[in-house]
């Protein structure tokens, strides 16, 4: 169980974070929550994940600029990072958009409503973890 | 003959002769007509008694000792541009009249006359005091309309000089200085936007017609950062008989209401994104956590009833996410981003990725290739466009039918057309399909689930990029779709 790989799951809907947690417990992955950006960087210095989920619309600090810190910074530039976006619209989540979105520095992303098995795969393969 | 026609009509007449048998004797023929006659022996008298009041029509001997006819002629002009000047003349020749002419005489009478002469010349001289008096009268309603609209109006010449405009216009400007009229526009404003299109307007060539408009750059009405005055332009050309370009009118509209109605509503679109779609996404997601029995072991019809539960949510999403669509259409948002963009391409890589779909129901979807030119189109609209068309046809077609997507070359449009071999559209429902919310419903379509909203938001599209689209069904036959966009 201590080599399972540690995800970090962000997002200010505490609802939501226990889904995504408790399907990520159920793959035997170690999980932890955090539910602003503030809380999420106390939360990677202490522990380092190796993944975060990371919602992007967030009060205090968004997932955006969490992100871009992130990946700016030599000593955590290698967490996985995937973003969770709201933008689920018809016309502006074609795979298109998802090129565009791609322009973030996020290693992958995925829209709401998140279909947790697609996530649960994403993860997977980042992980090397089934 | 009646000398006038509407007999309520009484015109003031001012005769100037020295002759007194000349001035009585057209005393006498007029009054019988019906006219306000008023006599004056010399020019002195004439020129005193005109400037104390107006006269409709003023007939005027040239010869007269002291002030002749010409100066009484050229003072009419001068201070009555309105009244008609008739000249009498005792030795009609032929210069003597066009001087008068020139000097504004509107006909003459040569001495010695008839009765008959006189009512007739008189006569026309009263149509013609009519007429200047109903463009007297059109004007002051001209000007009272134009003082009273809510909008500004500015009108130039061909020289961009300010011909007319109107109290909406100085307010809406900011304008406080001195009286435009005959003042180059720059006296009013330097506002690119503004004078841009009052230029393209004068440019224009002789018998075009165009109207141009333009939001002039928002500025500050007064203190506070919100009071920004948001303004829309539109001029259009005046011209003559023959379209030779005159000059500009332009109405401006305060349409700051507009945007901060626009605000409103973008900020109540964000609103319903947010506060609305997050907790049904999160919902979906712990239906998700029931249903995979990692809350505990479900029962068969525990997890049917929660397959319903999330399919209706996931409407819900659905609906909330094309309402957003359509309003952001509506609003101009999404095809602001027009690029060189080859729909083939769109077509082959929207085809491919929609094909496990078909391949679920059996549907051979099959795509014609062709080399089609490039058209100005946004990429994202054009995608959701072709995708909900797609998406439908596989919809309601059943299990082992067949899809055609086919594009070519119509003179000066693209034509793509979806066809299928699936249901099909009953004739009475065919002219309603591009409703809102409409959707048509048979025995063998009453459980698909929809919103109503795809055909909307693809009309919405294609008219946006000045296209058509329309559709041929018959019913357990097919149904094809045809969009039409400008190359």
């Amino acid at each position: 169980m201590a080599n399972n790989k540690l995800i970090l799951v962000v997002d200010d809907d505490p609802d939501l974070v226990e889904a995504i947690s408790m399907k990520l417990e159920s793959k035997n992955y170690r999980v932890s929550k955090a539910y602003d950006g503030i809380e999420a960087w106390d939360k990677i210095q202490e522990e380092r994940p190796d993944l975060i989920i990371l919602d992007v619309m967030m009060p205090r600090k968004d997932g955006y600029e969490l992100c871009d810190e992130l990946k700016n910074n030599p000593k955590y530039e290698d967490i996985t990072i995937v973003l969770l976006t709201a933008v689920g619209s018809a016309v502006t989540s074609t795979r298109y958009t998802h090129q565009g979105g791609m322009s973030t520095l996020a290693d992958d992303y995925i829209a709401k409503p998140i279909d947790l098995d697609k996530l649960m795969s994403m993860i997977d393969d980042f992980t090397g973890q089934s | 003959m009646a000398l006038i026609e509407d007999q309520t009509y009484q015109p003031t007449i001012l005769v100037i002769d020295d002759e007194r048998r000349i001035r009585e004797g057209c005393f006498k023929i007029l009054k019988k007509e019906n006219c306000l006659v008023e006599m004056a022996e010399d020019g002195e008298t004439g020129l005193k008694m005109l400037a104390e009041k107006h006269y409709d029509i003023i007939l005027t001997d040239l010869m007269m000792p002291g002030i002749g006819g010409m100066e009484v002629l050229a003072k009419v002009r001068e201070q009555h541009p309105d009244s008609v000047s008739i000249v009498i003349t005792g030795f009609a020749t032929l210069e003597h009249s066009i001087e008068a002419m020139k000097k504004g005489a509107f006909d003459f009478i040569p001495k010695p006359f008839t009765p008959d002469q006189l009512r007739v010349v008189v006569s026309k001289a009263v149509k013609m005091t009519r007429t200047l008096q109903d463009i007297a009268t059109e004007r002051t309603r001209l000007k009272t309309i134009v003082n009273y609209l809510a909008g500004g109006v500015l009108v130039t010449d061909r020289s961009k000089n300010i011909i007319l405009y109107n109290p909406a216009l100085l307010r809406m400007l900011g304008y406080q200085g001195d009286s435009l009229n005959d003042q180059p526009l720059s006296a009013l404003t330097t506002d690119e936007k503004l004078t841009g299109i009052i230029d393209g307007i004068l440019e224009l060539n002789t018998g075009e017609f165009k109207v141009l408009s333009a939001e002039i750059e928002p500025h500050e009405r007064g203190e506070g950062p919100s009071n920004q005055l948001y303004l829309r332009a539109q001029a259009v050309p005046f011209q003559n008989r023959s379209g030779e370009i005159l000059g500009s009118v332009t109405i401006i509209d305060d349409i700051t209401h507009l945007k901060e109605l626009d605000e409103m509503k973008s900020a109540f679109v964000s609103m319903v994104s947010h506060e609305i779609r997050s907790p049904l996404s999160t919902v979906l997601s712990q239906i998700k956590i029931l249903m995979d029995g990692l809350a505990g072991e479900l029962g068969a019809k525990q997890a049917d009833i929660l397959g319903k539960i999330s399919r209706k949510v996931q409407g819900l999403v659905e609906l909330s996410n094309e309402l957003l669509d359509i309003s952001r259409i509506e609003a101009g948002l999404i095809v602001q981003d027009k690029q060189q963009v080859q729909l083939m391409d769109i077509l082959e890589s929207l085809v491919e990725f929609i094909q496990p779909k078909a391949k679920e129901k059996n549907i051979a979807l099959s795509l014609k290739k062709a080399d089609l030119p490039l058209i100005n189109a946004d990429m994202k609209s054009m995608e959701e466009v072709f995708s909900n068309l797609i998406t439908n046809a596989i919809i309601y077609t059943p299990e082992g039918g067949k899809i055609d997507v086919r594009g070519e070359v119509k003179g000066d449009f693209v034509g793509i057309s979806v066809s299928d071999t699936g249901y099909g559209i009953a004739p009475d429902e065919l002219p309603r399909i591009f409703e809102r919310f409409y959707r048509a419903k048979t025995e063998k379509t009453r459980n698909i689930v929809g919103t109503g909203l795809g055909l909307p938001i693809v009309k919405s599209i294609i008219e946006a990029h000045n296209g058509t689209v329309k559709v041929e069904s018959e019913e357990g036959v097919g149904s094809t779709f045809y969009v039409r966009l400008p190359i």
